[in-house]
């Protein structure tokens, strides 16, 4: 039997009143998968998020979570599977800690005390956010309020994460740490489709590429070769992260896009040759 | 001419014991872009709240040391939709919002606008209703709105988060020629990687006081790759376990490989 995908959007079209968002879009992502959605502003992808979440419904096709579509399902119902990050995170935070507030999904999905508590830690400690777990979220500054919304989709333990720039603000070692979250999240099953500005953190976290222009896809792809390749991103509104611009300007072998791969092969090119 | 000087600036907000700024001292020229990195709640944000003297007229709490700016500020919030006046129809009125309560006559208003929306390359979306708008876009609006202001010294708090590739550079080169026609730019940013193209220098900020301050060389130093506020080259290099100094850009690495 054919494994269900976690998403699947099938000819969705939208438009905000008379304004078009997205025609046609057709894709799917498997569980596991780990997808980056990529485009200029204004090209429709906080739309698919607020699909995905069953915020809006498709004018036309059908937006299937697992096997239910998104018609017949309200958001509450499509938490039990989806866990988002909404682009402005602050309108999804309401307890007065952070602790309460991402312990907020899976107590309003009915798990037990223990389990509320041991997703609750769990998704604390992925993010690093013990310092933070007993502040208000208002008090915090909005780069910690994305993380604590992040941490409460991660406590949700849903199949689908879809979350829109999760990494806005973060300094390195706390996006990092959001990389390192969402591959293990990804390893047990987990599918991911990410929005995000920063091919950096992009190549760093995702392994497919869906681009989108003017509400149609215009590109799906593996990133890895999409990213490396500058004169295919520049139509697309993309600039090449500094990573694969430096393989491709140093022609590393494999043109690697993340960090730790080019460090490798420039180590093992260097000691081939007598400088620099 | 200075258009913003600390000195000794420490501030707390309310109910805190920890200050979230340590005898912080800095002058921003007229004419010079200056760029504050550090790890996420290292002070930068609250740095440009004092600076636009809204921390603590607005946020309570307190300030010690001094604090002078010669030219009225603008600043562009990390929550720029917060920003939004949400009484305009038009992305136009939004932009006019700030400076008709600047009491400017009809026609600077205009002028002011027309400049601000072609800067930001917002002139196709001068009629739309800002609720409609992407974050992206709205994010511009928000910077043509402050822009629009015409403030001697302007403020930026991850200015470019939202904004595509193009928006990116767009700004960017935008922040550059600000700095040409004179205003002094203070700005923060986890977009190290844009900086050795933006900035005039650099100010490390850790724990709420300045650890170091350079040109955007600073941040190939080891210190700064340790800490994570390496450019992605200077990383990359770091890690690759070749000598020093590492290329801040991917035109030195290239310099350095030949």
């Amino acid at each position: 039997m054919a494994v269900i995908p976690a998403l699947r959007l099938d000819g969705v079209s939208f438009s905000y009143g008379t304004l078009p968002a997205l025609a046609d879009l057709s894709f799917s992502i498997a569980p596991g998968e780990r997808v980056a959605l990529l485009g200029k502003n204004g090209a429709g992808k906080s739309t698919v998020v607020r699909l995905v979440a069953g915020l809006e419904r498709p004018d036309e096709g059908t937006v299937w979570v697992g096997d239910w579509d998104t018609h017949d399902a309200a958001p509450e119902q499509l938490a039990r599977r989806v866990g988002s990050v909404f682009q402005h995170a602050d309108q999804q935070l309401f307890a007065s800690t952070v602790r309460d507030d991402v312990s907020f999904g899976p107590r309003a999905l009915g798990v037990g005390a223990r389990e509320v508590e041991r997703r609750t830690d769990d998704a604390i400690e992925d993010l690093d956010l013990a310092p933070h777990a007993a502040h208000h979220p208002y008090d915090l500054p909005p780069a910690f309020r994305k993380l604590a919304a992040l941490a409460g989709a991660l406590a949700l333990e849903p199949a689908l994460l879809v979350l829109d720039e999760p990494t806005i603000g973060l300094d390195g070692a706390l996006r990092g740490r959001v990389t390192r979250a969402l591959l293990e999240r990804s390893a047990a099953g987990v599918a991911l489709l990410v929005i995000t500005h920063d091919l950096t953190f992009a190549a760093e976290t995702l392994e497919r590429g869906l681009v989108l222009d003017r509400g149609t896809l215009a590109c799906d792809e593996p990133l890895a070769g999409l990213l490396g390749d500058a004169t295919r991103l520049e139509p697309l509104g993309l600039v090449a992260p500094p990573v694969a611009a430096l393989s491709a300007a140093l022609d590393l072998p494999g043109r690697p896009v993340r960090a730790a791969d080019a460090a490798r092969e420039l180590a093992r090119v260097a000691r081939g040759r007598p400088g620099p | 001419m200075k258009s913003l000087t600390l000195e000794g600036a420490t501030f707390w907000y309310p109910a805190t014991e920890s200050p979230a700024l340590r005898e912080v001292s800095l002058e921003v020229a007229q004419g010079e872009v200056v760029a504050l990195v550090g790890a996420l709640g290292a002070g930068a944000s609250t740095l440009l709240l004092v600076a636009a003297d809204l921390a603590p007229r607005v946020t309570g709490g307190r300030l010690a040391g001094a604090v002078a700016r010669r030219d009225r500020s603008g600043i562009v919030l990390p929550t720029p939709w917060t920003q939004a006046s949400g009484m305009a129809f038009t992305v136009w009125d939004e932009v006019a919002f700030g400076p008709a309560n600047l009491a400017w006559p009809t026609h600077e208003i205009a002028r002011q606008v027309d400049r601000a929306l072609e800067r930001l390359e917002l002139i196709p979306l001068a009629s739309r209703d800002p609720t409609t708008l992407s974050g992206g876009e709205l994010q511009r609006v928000i910077i043509a709105a402050i822009l629009a202001m015409d403030p001697g010294l302007v403020l930026f708090d991850e200015p470019a988060a939202e904004l595509d590739a193009g928006g990116a550079r767009t700004l960017w080169r935008l922040i550059r020629l600000l700095a040409k026609e004179g205003k002094a730019v203070l700005l923060a940013t986890s977009a190290l990687d844009a900086l050795p193209d933006v900035a005039d220098r650099v100010v490390w900020l850790e724990d709420g006081a300045v650890r170091a301050v350079g040109t955007p060389d600073l941040l190939a130093d080891v210190a700064a790759c340790d800490a994570g506020l390496g450019t992605s080259v200077a990383t990359v290099w770091r890690a690759s376990g070749l000598p020093g100094p590492y290329p801040l850009t991917v035109a030195h690495a290239v310099q350095r490989w030949r």
